[in-house]
């Protein structure tokens, strides 16, 4: 008998009620509202899109855990919240193979590849949600509520999100109330505000999360979003739109608050959710893409080991200051372990004298065998940038562009870039339209042929969009010198400029023949009027006109 | 009154079986009485009786030798053998059987009452050692010791009355009509100890005691006791949280709650010793809730300490249906009780019997899904799935980061786990395995 003699404790013989699969259909109760008012808004196909991805995740978690012959994990409910999560993160207007793709690439990559439940890195319903989006046409088009799709065809009519009005920095036509119940386009879940609150309510109510990551999410996007402040919004209007705009509210609530892609300890929940909304804001300001919220969580959700290890809690008994100093020393102390050890290359010589023996030959081989590829490696790199410098003339590919650029600043000074399109129209060389700086088509460039009084001329004349002339720009000739290139000047030229219609060489809508050139005049007037032609008759939305050069 | 400590979880209480039942005496005292020698946590004590003697009510019976603690006779009768006798810490241990007269004879050679005005520290101390006190909340340490040590270095006397674990309500109802004993030896104590103030902390479940003891504070003048009622959320009985939450400090690591200028008495070694110094009785009976949903008749109860928990049963109508689990002790930390022959010792306060559809299922654990709620639920700061995962890679660099020997096996994490994995026996194991290769510390 000694002091060793001591109780022997129990652990605790209570459990609190929750268990992992409780949690689970917990997060699908919250769902439900937000759920609810999809339907009311986009009809019965959000229904059977929301069964489709759940029975797909379902499926691809049986189908991969029963062909690697692991335990059957459906009962945890896990799959159903992903493919639900996954299902409300689309637009209504979505066909059905997208969330079955977006359930395979969660479920089997994100999820079961690293080990199931709580072992994924990212969380496996918006990786595979951002992997639809990654499908322009797809996630592109939100349907307008209140418009109920039918269960077969997609023929939504796309609207404008609220977002994409907060992202040119202006108020949405949408008012608040609208917002808040969700009478707008976006992704089935996201719409309604209140649902999504209510949702969260629920969560914080059963304990199944805490208001660590949504509040520091949120609150960050608050006071982050004043910086975007537009002249003469209020400020708590304002804020108010960025939190309802958007899957924000559906992002912090139910896919940061993910338990096993979010940190473990309570202040790395708290850094967590500020990171968070420090990348939305980041993503929503400063990308030609209205929307960050995906991104800003996937990337945080690589984060966590950090977090985790920045927010463990503090020692218990030792006061803040001390466990600060002390950490700051224990990192001191790492980065002094680290110095630099020069690689050892010694290269044992023979004595002077003695034929260099067979370990001289090995450790030259080894030496070959480690530094031998990475110096093959920069030799054919070296060659490979050389051999480009040397075959390619790049002044003449600069002085290209730069006549090209010539050309289009001569037939249509109005236009910034130019493009070339896969049109062919017979008679016409090439088609490039003309684009001013926001991208906004101006008019055509044509670059047409026709007989002069030495040879072919070929000009560049450019076309508005009403049919009328910008500019021509002569790209080759071959008129006799003071014969006919007395019709070439620019003045020459510049009278074609804003004619339109059929032009001729006398009577109404006529450029006169310039005196001694009359030959190489009637050859411009030709082309000016073929280019005019073409262009009129250009039909740029009948399919049948596409053909590629190619 | 805005500190409080981090973490914690909130069980359900089931406090309501027992606690309107008033602390009742047994009908029938045991036939046979069994005072293990072990009775505090540093050791055996040394008898001074052999077998044959004849002994009465509150008569020494075994001695502080290097360790242990005083044993009184708690009923009269004759010391029939002393052998081994099951223990309710589990195994057997030594113990004087005392065969019962049912004739309560009281020893003659009584302590004289103290006046409380004048009590020097020294006799205090003897006075407590003599008496047989040691630590009533479980934890069976010798109050003398603790006396001693705290003697002059703390400030604030803490009076533990808050019954965390579910189920137990001895000390409510010992607060509730003892509550002007508890007053009186709190002040004594304080007196000794020279703390400038003294707080008795009870939960916000337990209203009628503090309203009782409020109106006997408003009556003679309280003085430097305060009674604090807190909100229920347990480990708030567990020494470090019940200092934090009181004051605001924390006992540094490897500390003893000196360190933090405080001394915390279970209200039932409190109501002891003031019985020791101002009746002169020395600690014969405790207080001991009989609860559970197996029990018939589940009550509170006066007993003499060395009665067989057999008896206990029996004075409550026996089991109604079959217990799944029997415990000394709350769900949360009690001890499994591995016979009912064992007897009650001094750190007893409960015996908790179990149906099965009460306790926790015994499901296979689950897999972590990394939820952190024990992290959030630790109140010793500590991070028990990163020491799971750590075990689990066997990584001792990392497993001695983790501040190990912090834990109070206060089970929070194994209760909060929605995996049910459990936790506390991964910390515990972890501890070992620590301790076995000699890392850490």
């Amino acid at each position: 008998m000694s002091a060793a003699f001591a109780p022997k404790r129990l652990s605790p013989q209570q459990r609190q009620p929750a268990t992992t699969q409780a949690m689970m259909l917990d997060m699908m109760v919250a769902l439900t509202p937000a759920l609810g008012m999809a339907v009311f808004f986009f009809g019965p196909r959000v229904l059977v899109l929301t069964a489709v991805s759940m029975a797909s995740c379902v499926l691809f978690e049986l189908l991969y855990r029963g062909l690697t012959r692991q335990s059957v994990t459906v009962g945890d409910l896990s799959a159903c919240v992903t493919g639900l999560l996954l299902a409300l993160s689309l637009p209504a207007s979505t066909p059905y193979w997208v969330p079955v793709m977006g359930a395979a690439f969660a479920i089997i990559v994100v999820k079961q590849f690293y080990g199931g439940l709580g072992r994924n890195f990212m969380n496996p319903a918006l990786a595979g949600r951002m992997l639809a989006g990654t499908m322009p046409i797809l996630m592109t088009t939100w349907p307008q509520p209140m418009q109920k799709l039918s269960l077969t065809a997609v023929d939504a009519v796309s609207a404008p999100t609220p977002l994409s009005y907060l992202h040119e920095g202006a108020l949405p036509p949408q008012t608040l109330d609208i917002m808040f119940l969700g009478q707008r386009g976006g992704c089935m879940g996201e719409v309604s505000a209140f649902m999504l609150l209510l949702g969260l309510g629920y969560l914080v109510l059963r304990r199944v999360i805490s208001l660590r990551v949504p509040a520091g999410y949120l609150g960050t996007v608050a006071v982050l979003s004043l910086l975007s402040l537009p002249e003469g919004v209020s400020p708590l209007v304002w804020i108010a739109y960025q939190l309802m705009g958007g899957g924000l509210l559906m992002g912090a609530v139910f896919f940061a608050t993910d338990p096993a892609t979010s940190p473990v300890t309570p202040r790395g929940q708290v850094m967590f959710g500020i990171g968070c909304g420090l990348l939305t804001m980041l993503l929503r300001d400063n990308s030609p893409y209205p929307e960050g919220v995906g991104w800003a969580i996937l990337t945080m959700n690589c984060m966590v080991w950090l977090l985790d290890r920045l927010g463990l809690p503090r020692r218990f008994g030792v006061g803040s200051f001390a466990s600060t100093r002390a950490a700051l020393a224990q990192v001191r102390a790492n980065l002094a372990k680290i110095q630099f050890v020069p690689p050892k290359v010694t290269l044992r010589l023979p004595e002077r004298g003695k034929v260099p023996g067979e370990a001289h030959l090995d450790q030259l081989r080894s030496l070959f065998k480690t530094y031998g590829p990475l110096a093959g490696v920069f030799l054919v790199t070296c060659a490979c940038i050389f051999m480009v410098d040397r075959y390619t003339d790049l002044d003449t590919a600069r002085a290209e562009v730069l006549a090209q650029q010539e050309l289009l600043a001569q037939a249509m000074p109005q236009a910034a870039v130019g493009a070339e399109m896969p049109y062919h129209v017979p008679g016409a060389l090439s088609i490039v339209t003309g684009y001013d700086e926001e991208g906004q088509v101006l008019g055509y460039c044509v670059q047409v042929q026709s007989q002069g009084f030495g040879g072919p001329i070929t000009m560049l004349v450019g076309v508005d969009l009403n049919g009328a002339v910008t500019g021509v720009a002569i790209v080759s000739h071959n008129e006799t010198d003071r014969v006919g290139t007395e019709a070439l000047t620019p003045q020459a030229l510049n009278r074609y400029v804003g004619r339109s219609g059929t032009i001729r060489h006398s009577g109404s809508n006529s450029v006169d023949a310039v005196s001694g050139a009359t030959a190489t005049s009637k050859a411009i007037t030709a082309g000016v009027n073929r280019a005019l032609n073409i262009v009129a008759n250009l039909n740029t939305d009948e399919e049948d006109m596409y053909e590629d050069i190619h | 009154m805005t500190h409080s400590f981090f973490g914690g979880v909130y069980p359900a209480v089931h406090k309501e079986i027992t606690r309107r039942k008033p602390m009742a005496r047994l009908h029938q005292t045991p036939k046979e009485i069994i005072i293990p020698l072990i009775m505090c946590a540093d050791g055996p004590s040394t008898p001074v009786v052999g077998p044959g003697d004849p002994v009465t009510v509150g008569q020494p019976i075994a001695r502080r030798g290097q360790t242990g603690a005083a044993a009184h006779a708690t009923v009269s009768g004759r010391v029939s053998a002393i052998e081994d006798r099951p223990h309710p810490w589990g195994g057997v241990s030594p113990a004087i059987v005392i065969e019962n007269d049912d004739r309560n004879e009281l020893y003659s050679g009584r302590m004289i009452p103290l006046d409380p005005r004048q009590i020097p520290l020294d006799q205090l101390l003897e006075r407590v050692e003599t008496a047989g006190v040691v630590g009533m909340g479980g934890g069976a340490f010798p109050t003398w010791d603790k006396l001693s040590r705290s003697a002059g270095r703390v400030d604030t006397l803490i009076v533990n009355a808050a019954e965390c674990e579910p189920y137990v309500t001895a000390d409510y109802r010992l607060l509730l009509e003892r509550g002007e004993h508890i007053l009186r030896g709190s002040q004594v104590l304080a007196r000794c100890l020279g703390c400038s103030r003294v707080v008795l902390v009870t939960e916000g479940d337990k209203l009628s005691a503090v309203e009782a003891v409020e109106r006997r504070l408003r009556r003679r003048g309280g003085g430097r006791v305060q009674i604090m009622a807190i909100r229920t959320r347990y480990p708030l009985g567990a020494e470090k949280q019940i200092i934090q939450t009181v004051t605001g400090r924390e006992v540094p690591p490897g500390g003893s709650p000196v360190d933090a200028r405080c001394a915390v008495f279970n209200i039932a070694t409190v109501y002891a010793m003031q019985d020791a110094l101002l009746q002169g009785r020395p600690l014969t009976h405790r207080a001991v809730t009989v609860t559970g949903g197996a029990v018939t008749r589940p009550r509170n109860l006066w007993v003499p300490i060395g009665t067989p928990l057999r008896c206990l049963l029996e004075a409550c109508g026996g089991l109604r249906e079959e217990a799944d689990r029997i415990l000394l002790g709350g769900p949360m930390m009690g001890i499994a009780l591995q016979s009912l022959d064992a007897p009650v010792t001094k750190d007893i306060n409960s015996l908790v019997c179990l149906t099965g559809w009460e306790h926790k299922p015994n499901v296979p654990a689950g897999v972590c899904i990394r939820c952190g709620k024990c992290v959030a639920a630790c109140p010793m700061h500590l991070a028990p799935t990163f020491i799971r995962r750590a075990l689990e890679d066997q990584d001792l660099k990392k497993l001695s980061r983790f501040h190990l020997e912090d834990c109070n096996s206060c089970g929070c994490c194994s209760f909060i786990c929605p995996a049910q994995i459990p936790l506390v026996e991964t910390v515990a194991q972890a501890r070992g395995l620590l301790r076995r290769e000699g890392v850490g510390q």
